[in-house]
């Protein structure tokens, strides 16, 4: 050999190292008709559209209607968001999106102590009834779904606000579609747990909203429980969807309880909003077996006798944890392959990430990009020309099986616990979590789950591909669009009719109190320009509660 | 990954704000624990004036602070650091991670804050910095005042 060192391919002889799935499922190197031969198709599976529903809740599934395609949305002032919106819509989208952002999650107002230059930064500010008539502006609302972001207790002022915004519009309620996530006990383990309490509480006024809504929004989805926060801190697939549905199991309780059907309310509670993460085969199980659990769980256990409340709705956000801040131009391949498990998983809609969601919330080229990403599975790919592709694979049917039985033991751990709740509040759920959120981080580090570009396939940045990312506004930018967002929200209340205002926050409190319908009570309060954090404070007051969630703020009446 | 320089290390663990994103604190306690470290565990929603009050009442060698989803512990941090001089605790190292814009991380570092640690950042690393924080502040003989 001549002189000089010569570069060695490392990896030429390596094999596939993994030997399970991400939630740890064990995965043989080859399946065949021996893992699914006590399968019986009809029973077991069933065709697309029938009971139960693994292959789907159409028949004719993409076929009849592609899945509606959302991006992330919400950035600065309603206003700016509508902008997005009529530039998504102008590109192809078919479902909006809308994520608040953290102090309207929250459920305080702008000029709240711990809001400071928050107003408007990753999502979009909404407090008042305005707001939702600057959202939507010059959008056909009876055209196009919307989904809301927004957890419990927030999501009961939002949803108010919007049904109230979209009748003076003039559109007839009984043809608004979408959803809102309207969901508190997933934020104990999740993010904002402060505006979650009292449990409850918030479990309460999120029932007042599905209960509205099957009278008054026959079409909306009321309820979206958070699965994807779930999963992203922490939950495995198993569990995400196993926790999710228990969390939906306490508001079919309360429903029962306030004498309703299942039947009249099964197929308005019917909706998930996941996560899809990269492991593409185990995504696809998971939404499957998924599929299969509600429809037992909806005719075995609670007797439904409406096929549609034995079909799962599915939505999801492709997760955002599986992206990485080095090389961003990978996040487009990474989006795209979860991508492909919602329209192999058969997901009614889903919306893939920004590229540089690492780095601030979507820009309009990495809109386009997620937007595009649906666009190109849509209709180059071919991928949703027939229903269910995957189905009847050794491998996927062995895994869905698995999958379904892993969420019936977690399930039923938890109904052993008293529910869903109970093991909220017992600190269950929390452990769980953690757990498997140290484990699937320690792998990370130790490289035994691999993620290119960050602990394999590294480049120093100078190397990377070039590719836009958003920028965070600069500090003092934010500092001045929250500050702006406050004045006009002090300036609202200042010029409002105090005395009405102040009728319908002493209604909400005295409604609260008496533990009736507070949707109703919100709308009035809406319409005299009460905020979105004086709505809470007065139904935190009337339920006993203190006005502020932080307990900084004194109540104002 | 035992690491005996580890013990008698006392964090607190903190995010402020309103930032929710809590995995990465998670993920750091569990490793400084598992170095032997005592960690107190604040989570998320925390102001800096809590943050420090809680560190001077525990009397902790560090201050562990979080944050990835915007800019404002450019305002939160510096008030961290601030709060803690104010009440004569300039002995208690501060270490962030999360999300720290590179173009931030000057102004931080001119005011005694390091770490920086990203999604990148190995359990030794993390672990052996902390360590060499307090080492330094130790032998610099920095006075414990204050409390």
């Amino acid at each position: 050999m001549s002189g000089g060192s010569k570069i060695k391919s490392e990896a030429r002889f390596e094999g596939c190292p993994v030997t399970e799935t991400s939630a740890g499922m064990p995965v043989k190197a080859t399946y065949g008709p021996g893992d699914t031969r006590d399968l019986g198709y009809s029973r077991d599976v069933g065709e697309p559209g029938e009971y139960p529903f693994v292959r789907g809740i159409w028949k004719d599934m993409y076929r009849g209607k592609l899945w509606t395609r959302r991006v992330f949305t919400g950035l600065g002032s309603a206003s700016d968001t509508n902008k997005r919106y009529k530039f998504l819509i102008e590109h192809g989208e078919t479902g909006l999106y809308c994520f608040g952002d953290t102090i309207t999650h929250m459920g305080i107002d702008p000029d709240h102590p711990m809001a400071k230059g928050y107003a408007g930064v990753s999502g979009v500010s909404l407090v008042c009834l305005r707001d939702m008539y600057e959202l939507f502006e010059g959008i056909s609302l009876e055209d196009i779904s919307v989904s809301f972001n927004n957890p419990s207790m927030a999501a009961a002022v939002i949803y108010a606000a919007f049904v109230t915004a979209a009748e003076d519009m003039g559109y007839d309620l009984g043809k608004l579609s979408g959803s809102i996530l309207n969901e508190p006990i997933h934020l104990v383990h999740s993010m904002y747990d402060v505006n979650a309490r009292p449990l409850e509480l918030s479990a309460r006024v999120a029932t007042d909203v599905i209960e509205y809504s099957v009278r008054h929004t026959p079409r909306w989805h009321p309820i979206a429980p958070n699965a994807y926060d779930m999963h992203e801190k922490g939950a495995n697939a198993v569990q995400e969807m196993a926790f999710t549905i228990a969390i939906m199991m306490e508001y079919i309780r309360r429903m029962l309880q306030r004498g309703y059907d299942i039947d009249q309310f099964a197929p308005r509670v019917n909706l998930l909003g996941c996560a899809c993460d990269i492991d593409l085969f185990e995504e696809v199980a998971k939404f499957r077996a998924a599929r299969k659990v509600w429809a037992r769980l909806m005719r075995e256990r609670y007797g439904a006798k409406s096929p549609q409340s034995w079909r799962l709705y599915l939505s999801a956000h492709t997760s955002g944890h599986s992206l990485t801040r080095a090389q961003p131009v990978n996040n487009i391949v990474r989006v795209t392959l979860e991508s492909l498990a919602c329209v192999l998983g058969g997901l009614q809609s889903f919306d893939p990430a920004g590229y540089d969601e690492g780095y601030y919330v979507l820009t309009e080229d990495s809109a386009l990009t997620s937007l595009n990403i649906h666009n190109i599975l849509a209709y180059e790919a071919r991928v949703a020309n027939t229903a269910d592709p995957l189905g009847g694979s050794y491998y996927i049917e062995s895994l869905t099986r698995t999958m379904e039985e892993r969420m019936w033991a977690t399930i039923e751990e938890m109904e052993r616990m008293g529910g869903a709740i109970k093991a909220t509040e017992s600190g269950w759920m929390r452990d769980e979590l953690e757990r498997e959120l140290i484990k699937e981080q320690s792998e990370v580090r130790q490289v035994k789950r691999v993620v290119v570009g960050l602990n394999r396939f590294v480049v120093p940045e100078e190397q990377e591909v070039p590719i836009r990312v958003g920028r965070d506004r600069p500090l003092e930018e934010q500092i001045a669009t929250s500050e702006k967002r406050e004045r006009e929200i002090v300036e609202l209340r200042s010029r409002r009719d105090q005395g009405k205002a102040r009728r319908s926050l002493e209604g909400l409190r005295a409604a609260s109190g008496e533990g009736i319908n507070l949707v109703e009570p919100l709308r009035q309060a809406l319409r005299a320009d009460v905020t979105l954090g004086e709505a809470l404070g007065a139904i935190r007051l009337g339920y006993g509660a203190s006005y502020d969630p932080f307990g900084m703020v004194e109540s104002p009446f | 990954m035992e690491s005996h320089g580890a013990h008698g290390i006392k964090v607190v663990a903190a995010m402020t704000g309103l930032d929710c994103h809590d995995r990465g604190l998670i993920y750091l306690t569990s490793v400084l624990r598992n170095a032997g470290m005592e960690v107190v565990y604040l989570g998320m929603f925390n102001t800096p004036e809590r943050v420090v009050k809680t560190a001077i009442q525990e009397d902790a060698d560090v201050i562990a602070l979080s944050y990835l989803n915007d800019h404002l512990y450019m305002l939160h941090f510096p008030r961290v650091v601030e709060l803690l001089k104010e009440k004569g605790a300039g002995h208690i190292a501060v270490v962030t991670g999360g999300r720290i814009a590179k173009e931030d991380r000057p102004r931080l570092a001119a005011l005694g804050i390091s770490g920086f640690f990203g999604q990148e950042a190995t359990d030794e690393e993390m672990v052996a910095h902390i360590q060499q924080r307090v080492a330094g502040r130790r032998r610099a003989g920095s006075s414990r005042t204050g409390h």
